[in-house]
């Protein structure tokens, strides 16, 4: 079972994941101005606001969950959960970073989101409900 | 050298973790088994992953640096150029001893680390997580806010890890010291090979 570089890439991605969500929520405001049209009203900015912010609470919150079930080590050595996690992490890193270089408009992180946070979380989900119920991969 | 910095150790192991010991406890734990083993796994699993950690962190760090070295005053340059250097020094130390320590059950080599990790690593990342009149970045701080909880895990579990890890082997020398009193002479009693190692 060569897994012994899964584990560590696993970890790297998440934690880049992270970072990326950390740093968005501080500069969340060019994104907001790039998807409102030039003559925006205050409370259209706060409306967006708060929904980039409801986002990204949720995301962290989808981290959490990944990371209890990753380092309490109940998914740690699973393979085809840490392939998953690692491909969408790193797919998240890369086009956060485009998000955040480029100034993409707010709604695309959404797609981001959907993809890249709330699918491996599921998946998680899963994998710690079979094992703690149905006593799979024991 | 090697043989002060055991000595350092231990004396200084003795200081901050004694060993309480009372006669009744003793005998109830009076088998070790052979088998059982004192390696704490959490604190195994911070160094491993802080060791993956640390070098993109440091790179994030010289980065940042670049960027923002036009906006710092000279003060906090030097400040700032020193402190990298420092931590950077002082991680590979920390994160080998810890490492080696935790792993080989070596309380000497996990108490070195232990201290460096808190007296040096915990303030200087608190320095560089809270300071703000050093230009902190976003993307900077949140690298920091990750190694900040690193450090601080490492802390709470070294302390723990190093409390367990003396007991047993104390706990054992005492036990072995009656299993084979007759071949043990008074000239060969040093005292830091109470830590089996």
């Amino acid at each position: 079972m060569q897994s012994t570089g899964l584990v560590p890439a696993r970890f790297l991605t998440i934690i880049a994941h992270l970072v990326l969500v950390i740093v968005i929520f501080w500069t969340r405001e060019e994104n907001i101005r790039a998807c409102l049209p030039e003559d925006y009203t205050t409370s259209q900015y706060d409306d967006k606001d708060l929904e980039m912010l409801i986002g990204l609470s949720v995301t962290l919150g989808f981290f959490l969950v990944e990371l209890i079930g990753f380092m309490g080590g109940i998914t740690m050595f699973m393979n085809f959960q840490g392939l998953i996690s690692t491909v969408a992490h790193s797919a998240a890193a890369i086009t956060l970073s485009y998000f955040l270089f480029d100034a993409w408009p707010c709604e695309w992180y959404w797609y981001i989101f959907g993809f890249c946070s709330a699918f491996p979380a599921l998946m998680e989900i899963i994998y710690i409900v079979g094992i703690m119920c149905f006593r799979k991969g024991y | 050298m090697d043989a002060t910095f055991r000595r350092t150790m231990t004396s200084v192991t003795d200081l901050i973790f004694p060993v309480n010991r009372r006669k009744d406890e003793l005998q109830h734990r009076i088998v070790p088994k052979n088998h059982e083993y004192v390696t704490n796994l959490p604190l195994q699993m911070a160094l491993y992953f802080n060791t993956f950690f640390f070098p993109f962190w440091f790179i994030g760090c010289l980065v940042i640096l670049e960027l923002k070295w036009q906006r710092l005053d000279e003060l906090y340059r030097i400040v700032l150029v020193a402190i990298y250097i420092v931590y950077f020094i002082i991680e590979c130390i920390r994160l080998y001893l810890g490492y080696l320590g935790n792993l080989m059950e070596r309380v000497p080599e996990l108490a070195g680390s232990w201290l460096l990790t808190l007296l040096l690593s915990f303030p200087l990342i608190i320095l560089l997580v809270a300071n703000d009149n050093a230009v902190l970045l976003p993307f900077e701080r949140a690298l920091h806010i990750v190694m900040a909880l690193f450090v601080v895990a490492e802390v709470i579990l070294g302390y723990l890890a190093i409390r367990t890890m003396v007991d047993y082997q104390v706990t054992k020398y005492h036990l072995q010291q009656f299993s084979d009193m007759e071949q043990l002479e008074d000239n060969d009693y040093f005292p830091e090979t109470r830590y089996t190692s």
